[in-house]
């Protein structure tokens, strides 16, 4: 079993799109570590980075003993097409917390709808382990819809600042429901239905949005487009992945 | 991870002192009690007590720049995990830090802003820079283990919420310290290329380590506020003879070879030579070494250190760009301070 065996597999390539994005979203939020704008809130969102490293691990885990490969290997050693996270996550934030907290919103909304639905999947080992990430995900979907309420509600300057980031943002998120392999039908396999989970999804931000005080325009690109989940990267994001695995390719190392 | 091992002068301590009272206060401490906020102590004590507390908490926020500039290329996922739990211990340690200072009678926001405008400091060995990954490793070996070393004699003080803070900091930083060793032995049993980045970064890193716990006291040291009324326990003198003792022979187990060496303004090593002064000392049990470069330590301290801009710059735009998060909910800074 080779990293081409895993990348044909259509089951593979779904967890790889919710791992994926869980690597890049704890790399990005994790470049925060002592820069948020309050105390408190730098050691929650540090925690939060740990949680979707932590949850990118267990899902390379899974894959790593199904194909016989090292988490360490699917998450630092593929090539730039072999990732399957959208682009959202690695538009770059410039330190702004209005983007980088509306960012890991959508992404994490959008993950806890996909590990419910993996934990149901007939797979026991890959469903046990959907199970145990199905609770912290929830804290981190309620944590960020939190803050967007306070901050959408806060200052006429913080309700600004959120609208700004979820203009700026929301048409790239359209892009996180692009079926992340070509040969995966979109309505039976994408382990929900596309449309479904976009919905469920709208639905959910919504709901928080209108608490806010806040509005998006959150629309399915046609599924013609071509992006991050199907291998065609914004170069921000092979610039994330280049620095991601700075140390790992100046060195080739058996452990680091 | 940082001490307290700084030079400052200390207050006046004639002032507010009622004599009756004092003696009192003095003879707490004395006898072991712990001295509690809402206790009566001299103006003079609150304000070293905030002094070093505050410091110290400033070092602790600054501390985490330069790890946390490697964290997004950690070169494992574990490696990477650990790294950002070390670094957001540090952001923990400051604010645990932070709420001992304010108790003490200054708010987060003015010390926060007295920090980004240099009118207060913060360790003098987070000036330095750390070009590898390499770098990362020999901080949380050589630093934080100085940093328990340190902080170890500062449990032992007389102030509780400050001592109280020390042992859980403490707690935290043993575990660093064991994340730091695993990661120079990683790199000193690796390949040729990592022995080298281990070895380049010890070079780096040594003479900091020992400029760490402060130059030579006072010879009435004991005599003056900060031992007389136990915020500091034990001579900065004899704190870095017991880490020579402890990491001369540690580091020389590990492959590693101690230099003297020559940095230039960056920071970085120019040149080196073995340091022929390393070795036990039979008669009196203690380790030889070579002083680190006092001079540099004097320039550094007073702001002209590789990266003193760039750390408190740092910190400037963390605090403006975070600004419009704390109006909206309510906490402190309404405006942007001037320019230091």
């Amino acid at each position: 079993m080779t990293m081409q065996d895993m990348m044909k597999d259509p089951l593979a390539n779904i967890v790889l799109m919710h791992a994926d994005d869980k690597l890049m979203l704890g790399h990005m939020q994790s470049d925060w570590t002592g820069l948020a704008p309050i105390l408190e809130e730098d050691i929650a969102a540090s925690s939060m980075s740990q949680d979707d490293l932590s949850h990118a691990l267990v899902l390379y885990d899974h894959l790593a003993a199904r194909f016989d490969l090292t988490a360490d290997a699917i998450a630092f050693e593929r090539d730039a097409a072999d990732y399957r996270c959208c682009d959202l996550i690695t538009i770059p934030d410039e330190f702004d917390w209005a983007i980088a907290l509306t960012k890991r919103w959508f992404v994490a909304t959008l993950t806890a709808l996909g590990v419910d639905r993996l934990a149901t999947i007939d797979d026991e080992d890959l469903s046990t382990r959907c199970k145990r990430l199905i609770p912290e995900q929830a804290i981190h979907v309620r944590h960020l819809s939190e803050w967007m309420i306070r901050l959408g509600s806060g200052t006429e300057e913080s309700r600004s600042r959120m609208q700004a980031a979820i203009n700026t943002l929301e048409s790239d998120a359209g892009m996180m429901f692009e079926p992340p392999d070509h040969s995966i039908d979109p309505v039976d396999s994408f382990c929900c239905g596309r449309e479904g989970i976009f919905q469920e999804w709208k639905t959910s931000c919504e709901d928080t949005l209108q608490r806010a005080g806040l509005s998006a325009n959150l629309a399915l690109p046609p599924e013609s487009m071509i992006g991050g989940r199907r291998g065609t990267h914004a170069t921000h994001f092979t610039d994330q992945l280049a620095e991601l695995t700075e140390v790992r390719r100046a060195e080739p190392a058996p452990a680091w | 991870m940082s001490g307290a091992a700084n030079p400052v002068s200390p207050p006046d301590i004639t002032i507010d002192c009622d004599p009756d009272k004092l003696a009192e206060f003095e003879q707490r401490i004395a006898d072991g009690v712990l001295i509690e906020p809402g206790d009566w102590m001299p103006e003079a004590y609150r304000a070293l007590m905030l002094r070093m507390a505050e410091h110290h908490a400033n070092s602790e926020i600054i501390g985490a720049l330069p790890e946390g500039e490697w964290i997004t290329r950690a070169p494992s996922m574990l490696r990477k995990l650990a790294l950002i739990a070390k670094v957001q211990d540090e952001v923990g340690h400051g604010q645990m830090l932070y709420r001992v200072s304010q108790e003490l009678g200054k708010s987060r926001d003015d010390m926060l802003r007295d920090l980004i405008t240099g009118k207060t400091k913060y360790h003098n060995c987070f000036n330095y820079p750390c070009p590898t990954w390499g770098d990362i490793a020999m901080i949380q070996w050589l630093i934080d283990g100085a940093a328990i070393m340190n902080q170890k004699t500062l449990a032992d003080g007389a102030y509780g919420p400050y001592v109280r803070t020390m042992n859980r900091i403490n707690m935290e930083e043993a575990f660093h310290f064991k994340s730091g060793e695993d990661m120079v032995l990683t790199l000193m049993g690796g390949t040729k290329g990592q022995q080298t980045m281990g070895q380049d970064a010890f070079d780096r890193w040594w003479p900091v380590a020992l400029m760490f716990f402060g130059p030579a006291d006072k010879p009435n040291a004991e005599q003056l506020p900060a031992m007389k009324w136990r915020m500091k326990t034990e001579r900065n003198t004899s704190l870095r003879q017991r880490y020579v003792n402890r990491f001369a022979p540690a580091a020389m187990d590990m492959g590693l070879a101690i230099h003297v060496c020559e940095k230039d303004a960056d920071g970085i090593v120019t040149s080196k030579k073995p340091d022929e002064a390393i070795g036990l000392n039979e008669e009196t049990g203690n380790w030889n070494f070579t002083e680190p470069d006092w001079d540099e330590f004097w320039r550094v301290i007073r702001g002209s250190g590789p990266c003193n801009a760039h750390r408190v710059a740092l910190r400037r735009f963390s605090y403006e760009q975070g600004a419009w998060v704390r109006r909206a909910i309510g906490t402190g800074a309404v405006a942007t301070p001037p320019a230091a």
